[in-house]
């Protein structure tokens, strides 16, 4: 795999992982439904 | 008027619609799509079209299905009379809402049959012998009832496992949202992320099982999908196939996540609860979906067949490439079992949303009871399935495809983001999302969901007029033994969609009768 392989995949997995991290604590610090 | 089923907890609905949108696609189309469109570059565009076409999207679709359901509709024409209550035919573009699903659902239970034929193939070793690419293909084929051969006698093994496919499914739905759907998505979800993972585990370790081919490694494999070619990015299709991509994994456009949000309350978040579903979806996407298939295929098959493999098609990549690559495999059997029943929840968590938008009409529109709407459902998708079951040789599952769950998409999509952004008026829109939010979006999507995403939309579907509109109608590419076929398969959407169209007719004249005789 090149450098350039290397990096997308890390900063694409870097992405979806911290947007997915970030959500999931926002859900569960938050009260359930109304 | 009876009450309206809700969901029980905000981590149902986000498992719910995370569900819906994790698909088969996410396992098979995807790791295709970028091997061959620019490798990693391909995630350029796939990002760019998240932001700005995919996110927007769900935002839009949790916001109006919301707001519908505060009026008593959980399906798309309900919905856009609410938002524009002054023009008597937006009623009638919402059936596509209804129509869409329906017509998915035809096929994607039929296929979603075949992943628990295999689970169960797997578990008995009945295909784990077979180490060949023609005798996989041929055990498929056998599978499938388009040839008699050693494996199977013809369809019959494939119809029962689709008869109780439609059981599940049908079970699922008549127990309602909280009762069926929500708690299906609460323990599937978890075990499919279970099964994906201890997949993924299975092909980092992979190493270099043939010491003779140093170079048809695991690190290559994810090169394979990977490295990138920036030339790629040159070219218009490279951004459409990343826009379209998008768009079909996140299950926008369908109708389905409009009657998922009609549950919520008023005061309920959409746009925390939107967000999540979506980074739920591409998590299992580009990190599941884009480690399994395309890099194991790579260290077993080398860098020469990977090329056509990345190129055969779902269906091949899905059902004779992977248990090709799993039964070299110590514990093949589990492996393979653990991968297509991964496809099943994957599958069942799609077809149960599919199905809610049409019982959800009959229940709102027709206030009837939802056992009543469902054995209606139960009853038309079962006689309407069978297209797909008996003629899938001749087209019509590819037709199906087309229409139901690619053209009407993009089409949908761009009413509901015209609506949303334009007739109810941006700032009014902005309200609403924001309604009950956990979180503030970002001041930019203003702008984005009105002016960048219906013109994202638009440029797809005038790509789409331009390549592609005349060879579709005039079935140039289809061969002439299936031209009748397809013909049929045209009428049957037609009258599907006339037959929707009047129940609409039928249910806003009762309620204009029933509201002028409470005055």
């Amino acid at each position: 795999m090149t450098l350039g392989g290397w990096i997308l995949l890390l900063c694409s997995w870097g992405v979806i992982l911290s947007l997915a991290a970030m959500c999931f604590i926002r859900v569960f610090s938050k009260k359930d439904m109304k | 008027m009876k009450k309206r089923d809700s969901w029980g907890s905000r981590l149902g609905i986000i498992m719910a619609v995370a569900g819906s949108a994790i698909g088969l696609g996410n396992f098979l189309r995807f790791p295709a799509k970028a091997a061959s469109n620019g490798g990693g570059a391909f995630m350029i565009p796939y990002f760019i079209s998240l932001f700005l076409l995919g996110i927007p999207l769900m935002w839009i679709e949790w916001t109006l299905g919301r707001y519908g359901g505060g009026f008593e509709h959980g399906t798309a024409p309900g919905i856009f009379h609410s938002v524009w209550q002054k023009n008597r035919f937006i009623k009638y573009f919402g059936i596509i809402g209804i129509f869409g699903p329906l017509i998915i659902f035809i096929y994607y239970s039929y296929i979603e049959a075949w992943t628990l034929g295999y689970s169960f193939f797997a578990l008995i070793g009945k295909y784990t012998h077979i180490t060949d690419q023609a005798s996989m293909q041929s055990f498929l084929s056998g599978f499938q009832g388009l040839e008699k051969n050693q494996y199977f006698n013809g369809l019959g093994t494939a119809y029962l496992f689709f008869i109780l496919t439609f059981i599940v499914n049908i079970w699922v739905i008549y127990y309602g949202i909280k009762g069926g759907i929500e708690r299906l998505c609460k323990w599937a979800m978890p075990l499919l992320f279970i099964f994906g993972l201890i997949l993924l585990a299975r092909v980092f370790t992979l190493g270099t099982p043939d010491i003779t081919k140093p170079t048809w490694n695991i690190a290559n494999g994810f090169g394979f999908l990977w490295n990138p070619d920036f030339s790629a990015l040159k070219s218009a299709k490279v951004w459409l196939e990343a826009a379209g991509q998008i768009f079909f994994t996140l299950s926008v456009g369908i109708g389905v996540i409009l009657t998922y949000a009609s549950y919520l309350s008023k005061g309920d978040d959409v746009v925390l609860s939107g967000l999540t579903a979506a980074s739920t979806n591409e998590f299992t996407e580009v990190i599941l979906g884009g480690s399994i298939i395309i890099p194991a295929a790579f260290v077993f098959f080398g860098p020469q067949d990977i090329q056509s493999i990345a190129q055969s098609g779902v269906f091949n990549l899905g059902f004779v490439t992977m248990p090709l690559v799993l039964n070299k495999l110590p514990l093949a059997q589990i492996l393979g079992f653990f991968w297509f029943f991964l496809l099943f929840l994957a599958g069942i968590t799609s077809s149960v949303s599919l199905a809610q938008p049409a019982v959800a009409f009959l229940e709102d529109e027709f206030d009837i009871s939802r056992k009543k709407a469902v054995a209606i459902f139960a009853a038309v998708s079962f006689v309407l399935c069978h297209a797909a079951v008996l003629f899938l040789k001749n087209g019509v599952v590819d037709e199906l495809d087309f229409w139901g769950g690619t053209f009407f998409l993009v089409l949908f999509a761009t009413i509901e983001t015209i609506l949303f952004g334009w007739v109810f008026g941006i700032d009014k829109a902005w309200d609403e999302i924001h309604k009950g939010a956990d979180m503030r979006v970002p001041k930019i999507y203003k702008f984005i969901i009105k002016y960048i995403t219906p013109l994202f939309l638009m440029a797809i579907l005038g790509m789409w007029f331009w390549q592609q509109w005349l060879p579709i109608i005039f079935m140039k590419n289809v061969p002439a033994l299936n031209k009748p076929f397809i013909l049929g398969t045209r009428i049957g959407l037609m009258l599907v969609f006339l037959i929707l169209a009047i129940l609409v007719k039928i249910a806003w004249r009762k309620k204009k009768m029933l509201a002028e005789k409470m005055r």
